[in-house]
């Protein structure tokens, strides 16, 4: 049985660091900070996974993403707060602006061609933004295969 | 979802990939969508939203019709 004392501080460290610092902390780093069994904190994850809460590596179990923030360098990056992020699409490249409450520079590129591309929030608004968001994938199926949609 | 400089670059990655358009979003509605989806993540308080709030969140975007529908097959509540 999953300990749901656990799972709150779980997720509570990853996504307090991943906001402080731009990087999302793996399993022994959060076993480590909530002295806690690596094992336990890998079944907290599994449940935050199952609840949408976190999306977890296919392979090796890591954290791929704690939305809006991704544990690993994407083509979506984020500057606020003096700190750099990463995000794993566009809607997640501007929820971190959201999640902060913080202003920020989304440094990105055009999906089809590369060109690099830069949206602004300030005051919590879209200050300057380009081009057009594409969702490839109708909304009910986006679980299919969140890692393109 | 991706960022195009605009429709011609869409429709060129979709030929490229052998799909049909998707849906379409200014830089705003996408906006509108991650602040209202992402308002709270970091709260202890944070719970996922229910398939009723999701389809409210997606509406205050502008986002209705078929491509959004979360009902078909059950409602299965997206991320």
């Amino acid at each position: 049985m999953t300990d749901t004392s656990l799972v709150q501080q779980v997720r509570l460290h990853v996504f307090g660091e991943a906001a402080a610092t731009g990087r999302v902390p793996q399993r022994g780093q959060i076993a480590a900070a909530l002295r806690a069994p690596e094992t336990a904190v890998q079944e907290a994850l599994r449940e935050l996974a199952s609840g949408k809460a976190i999306i977890l590596a296919p392979h090796d179990g890591d954290i791929w993403a704690a939305n809006p923030f991704c544990a690993v360098p994407s083509p979506f990056r984020v500057a606020a707060r003096g700190t750099r992020y990463a995000a794993i699409c566009i809607w997640d490249a501007l929820g971190i602006p959201a999640a902060l409450g913080a202003d920020a520079t989304i440094h990105a590129a055009c999906g089809d061609c590369g060109a690099p591309m830069t949206l602004e929030v300030v005051g919590d608004r879209l200050a300057s933004a380009e081009g057009v968001v594409h969702f490839a994938v109708p909304a009910l199926r986006w679980w299919d295969n969140i890692g393109f949609t | 979802m991706l960022l195009f400089r605009d429709e011609e670059h869409v429709d060129c990655w979709c030929r490229s990939r052998d799909l049909t358009r998707g849906a379409l979003l200014t830089p705003d509605q996408a906006w509108r969508l991650a602040r209202a989806w992402y308002a709270g993540k970091l709260s202890p308080a944070w719970r996922r939203h229910t398939l009723e709030e999701t389809e409210a969140l997606l509406a205050g975007a502008g986002l209705t019709g078929a491509f959004w529908n979360l009902r078909a097959g059950g409602g299965t509540i997206p991320t």
